[in-house]
């Protein structure tokens, strides 16, 4: 077993690595992970192997409780009793290595640019519940983040589900993360469309806040909606969240890629819900790596007849505990997760303004009634056209202010209004 | 057109040379003189003309008529034109006649003859009579000669005599004064039918009828469509405003259906326009029959499988019109919009922008007018099933934004009105009330774009109106009230402009004088449908 041949960085590089280095973090250990995982060294997998081969005694006491002596131990050059001294690099000069020098530079460079922090597992900036376990669990071995650290989140719940989603399942994302963010607690979720987008939305203001976990490197725009200026990312940003990743910053959204990207979420969290996604949704993914980890699983109910509703349906069967508003959220969270006046937040309806909506409706109270018995099923305008009996070209205008001012929602499925009827 | 007969030993006939629609005038000249019996043509003929001389030959001769024994010349002028086709056998084989004595001096004064000539001397029409006998009056002709199944479509050009031969034999009888003209078939007067009328049927024949068939035209009747509340407005908006209409929806839930009536709820054509679509339609070899005719806009359907040439006009030698052509004035339906290839679509930019398709070759520049009001239909993502209450899209999301980023084309930017129709099932619309007919909607649509046509001028539309004007016209209050929405829903400029169009529309339909926020409003809603 050979030792990682680590690149030996120009002076800029040098900089950019120091920088990205979150605090309490070793920019060397930092640089022989990213070496490995841009290819240059054995994966993350063989990395747990070799770990858990590690004997005992060249640990001593701290295996299983700090990784970063193991991962020292089994990064360097091995087969003698030296084998955890730093330094880790060998300076290469063949091509291969130039290659490899620049490449990593360039990454280095990428995040420094974006203000991207990384840590090591093990380190304090990263996130404890991620890293419990390793080497036995799959924990990523760096984290690379923007905005604040997510060590420094506390309760967090996993808000996850299909990017093809329905209005009811977009609309119950984020009626729970709402209430889980107003409550203090931490919104996880994925960057994708759907669902997650509609949980970040709906909590990035709160002060729970929330993380953004990529499928992607930090300088992949995608999805290209949410990584623009001015799009969700900065938004979360802007707010207190973090947005991260476990991959180096130019890695591309592939299928594999996501997958991983699936346990980190469930790792982040400590209780993992699944609002909507098909019999083959990623969303699956996350909930077995939850089962995995331990953390609690929730699903929610859904039309049966939906395709988006397989896959919650499909978790109850198997054994999740139904999630039939915040109120089973927060009590999944116990009591860290509880709210100074965690009642009304727990009652299905409007978990934040009390108000009567209907008071100032843009809409003529028999489109109203027809959006409010439906809540918060959406309805076709077509439909709602028909169940009104209003002529269609007073109904758009109506619908039109109705938007303009938020009272009304509209998605692919149809509108829907953006807060329940009040009394229901 | 001055044609005057020549001296003796020499004819001239007048005759007309097509480039695209452009008609010019041809002067067929025949000299005789001495040498080997011989014809010779001159003046830039194409391969069918140059077959002329010897079908003209035969046919003369077959017909009990005289081919001069000495050398022929005859002269196609000016010879810098090219022409085209079989059209100028009759004038040639009467040039040759005339010069040869066996037509009196005179008789082809101020006389255009358009036909092809059979070998056994029959006259047979040609395509693009209508666009020759336009051409003929405006250059001066009185008179025409064609065969007799072309005279329906040369009596649409009024204030000329038009003249059905059967045969050289019967051209020559007629011409010399030896027999009368043959009576037209019945009906057959000059000019288009003036008294446009809904639900008259076709008239007799002669003019252009205005029948408005019960039932709507072509794409059968607005009741027919149950449901689809929504889509019905927009259709009426498009309809009201001239807007290109793009309807959006799942297999099944009547897009098609309703796209095709739009046509039935459009006005009839004033006399003129009628002309201007019967002559591209002419000229395309398409049947017209004027009899049948009416004065409806034509409603053209081209598979979304469509060529480039099928769709803007194309073809070797002189470029023929193109579906887009042939819809000129009336309504282009191009079903499975995003199925249809990108380089096509994008050939349709400049018909819609300015309103006719120049086409370029080696012999020749052609233009063809091209104004359609362009009616699409597509569905929502490439499976069709996106937004399906009950079963499942199969598109992956990046594959549909994808699909639909393409709803934002440059081509797509310029439809107005687009509406995204809800996806109900066959069985779902049965149970829905009919709704109303065609006539109904029909009559309100002629209300709005008579309103249009007082403030805008005649011919214009809300379509095409300039965006100043509309926006002087909507008063600063309901300009700002829209961009202000437009900005709260994240619309671009362009929206902007659409729905200014379309509240136009609504006001129309609504009879008002003046944009209220009512209309921006219904304007918003309805682009709102559809995100853009």
């Amino acid at each position: 077993m050979s030792g990682v041949h680590v690149p030996v960085l120009g002076p800029v590089a040098r900089h950019d690595l120091d920088e990205v280095a979150a605090p309490g973090t070793d920019p060397e250990l930092l640089l022989a992970l990213v070496t490995c995982a841009a290819g240059h060294g054995p994966g993350p997998g063989a990395l747990r192997r070799r770990a858990r081969e590690l004997p005992t005694a060249a640990l001593g006491e701290d295996r299983g409780i700090d990784p970063r002596p193991t991962l020292r131990a089994v990064l360097g050059p091995s087969g003698s009793p030296d084998a955890v001294a730093v330094p880790l690099a060998v300076a290469g000069t063949d091509a291969v290595a130039t290659d490899a020098r620049r490449g990593i530079a360039d990454a280095l460079a990428r995040w420094a640019a974006l203000g991207v922090r990384a840590a090591v597992v093990g380190d304090p900036a990263y996130p404890a519940r991620l890293a419990a376990g390793w080497p036995d669990v799959a924990a990523p071995l760096f984290v690379a983040w923007r905005g604040v650290p997510p060590a420094e989140a506390g309760a967090s719940v996993a808000i996850v589900g299909a990017r093809a989603a329905s209005g009811y399942g977009r609309a119950i994302a984020a009626w729970l993360a709402e209430a889980v963010a107003d409550a203090g607690a931490r919104v996880v979720s994925g960057g994708a469309v759907g669902i997650d987008a509609a949980a970040h939305e709906a909590a990035l203001e709160l002060p729970g806040g929330t993380t953004v976990v990529l499928g992607c490197g930090h300088a992949v725009p995608y999805p290209r909606e949410h990584a623009r200026v001015g799009g969700l990312f900065e938004r979360v940003l802007d707010h207190g969240g973090t947005v991260l990743s476990e991959l180096l910053p130019m890695t591309a959204p592939r299928p594999a890629v996501v997958r991983t990207r699936n346990r980190v979420l469930a790792g982040l969290a400590d209780v993992v819900v699944v609002v909507e996604g098909g019999a083959r949704s990623g969303a699956l993914l996350t909930a077995g790596a939850a089962a995995e980890l331990d953390r609690t699983l929730l699903a929610v109910p859904g039309d049966v007849r939906a395709p988006g509703s397989a896959a919650p349906h499909l978790l109850l069967a198997e054994g999740a505990a139904p999630c039939t508003g915040p109120a089973d959220v927060l009590a999944a969270l116990g009591p860290r997760g509880t709210p100074p006046g965690a009642g009304s937040a727990g009652r299905p309806g409007p978990p934040r303004d009390p108000t009567p909506v209907t008071a100032a409706s843009l809409l003529p109270d028999a489109a109203r009634t027809v959006l409010a018995d439906a809540w918060p099923r959406p309805v076709l305008l077509e439909s709602l056209a028909e169940r009104s009996g209003l002529p269609v070209a007073t109904l758009l205008a109506a619908v039109a202010r109705a938007r303009a001012a938020g009272e009304v929602l509209a998605g692919p499925d149809g509108l829907h209004l953006s807060r329940g009827p009040v009394g229901r | 057109m001055s044609v005057r007969t020549g001296d003796a030993g020499s004819g001239v006939v007048g005759a007309i040379a097509l480039v695209g629609l452009e008609a010019h005038p041809v002067r067929v000249e025949c000299v005789r003189s001495p040498g080997l019996p011989a014809l010779r043509l001159v003046g830039l003929p194409d391969a069918a003309v140059r077959e002329a001389a010897d079908r003209v030959r035969t046919a003369v001769v077959r017909s009990d008529l005289v081919w001069p024994r000495d050398r022929v010349v005859v002269n196609l002028a000016p010879a810098d034109l090219p022409k085209v086709g079989s059209g100028f056998d009759l004038p040639l084989a009467l040039s040759v006649l005339a010069a040869s004595g066996q037509l009196p001096h005179r008789a082809l004064d101020g006389t255009v003859a358009i036909g092809e000539v059979g070998l056994d001397g029959r006259v047979r029409g040609v395509a693009g009579t209508l666009p020759m006998a336009l051409g003929a009056r405006r250059h001066g002709a009185v008179r025409v000669l064609v065969a007799p199944e072309r005279v329906r479509e040369a009596a649409l050009v009024e204030g000329l005599e038009v003249v059905a031969v059967a045969d050289l034999a019967e051209a020559v009888a007629v011409l010399a004064g030896r027999r009368p003209a043959r009576a037209h078939p019945e009906g057959v007067t000059s000019g288009i039918g003036s008294a446009p009328g809904r639900g008259a049927g076709v008239t007799g024949g002669g003019g252009l009828g205005t029948g408005h068939r019960a039932g709507g035209g072509d794409g059968g009747d607005l009741a027919d469509v149950r449901g689809q509340f929504v889509a019905r407005r927009a259709l009426e908006l498009a309809a009201a405003g001239d807007h290109h209409l793009l309807l959006v929806g799942p297999p099944g839930c009547g897009k098609t259906m309703l796209a095709r009536r739009l046509h039935g709820v459009l006005p009839d054509l004033g006399p003129e326009m009628a002309l201007e679509v019967l002559a591209i339609h002419s000229l395309a070899g398409e049947p017209v029959d004027a009899s049948a005719a009416t004065r409806r806009p034509p409603l053209r359907e081209p598979h979304h499988g469509v060529s480039l040439a099928g769709l803007v006009g194309g073809g070797s030698g002189v470029p023929r019109p193109g579906e887009v052509s042939l819809a000129h004035r009336g309504v282009l339906l191009l079903d499975e919009l995003l199925e249809t290839p990108r380089h096509v679509l994008d050939a349709l930019r400049q018909p819609l922008e300015r309103g006719e398709v120049v086409l370029t070759r080696s012999s020749a520049r052609v233009a063809y007018p091209a104004r359609v009001q362009l009616v699409a239909a597509t569905n929502p993502c490439p499976c069709g099933l996106l937004g399906h209450p009950t079963r499942a899209c199969t598109c992956p999301p990046d594959r549909v934004a994808r699909y639909r980023a393409r709803l934002s084309g440059p081509l797509v930017d310029r439809i107005d009105l687009a509406v995204e129709l809800a996806p109900l099932t066959r069985r779902e619309l049965e149970v829905r009330a009919p709704g109303e007919a065609t006539t109904t909607v029909a009559a309100r649509v002629a209300a709005a774009r008579a309103l249009a046509a007082a403030r805008w001028g005649p011919g214009t539309t809300n379509r095409d109106v300039g965006v100043a004007r509309l926006r002087a016209d909507a008063g600063g209050r309901m300009v700002e009230r829209l961009a202000g929405a437009v900005e709260r829903l994240g619309g671009s400029a362009r929206a902007f402009e659409r729905a200014l169009r379309v509240a136009r529309s609504a006001a129309d339909l609504d009879g008002a004088e003046r944009v209220a926020a009512e209309h921006v409003d219904e304007a918003l809603g309805l682009s709102a449908t559809l995100a853009r």
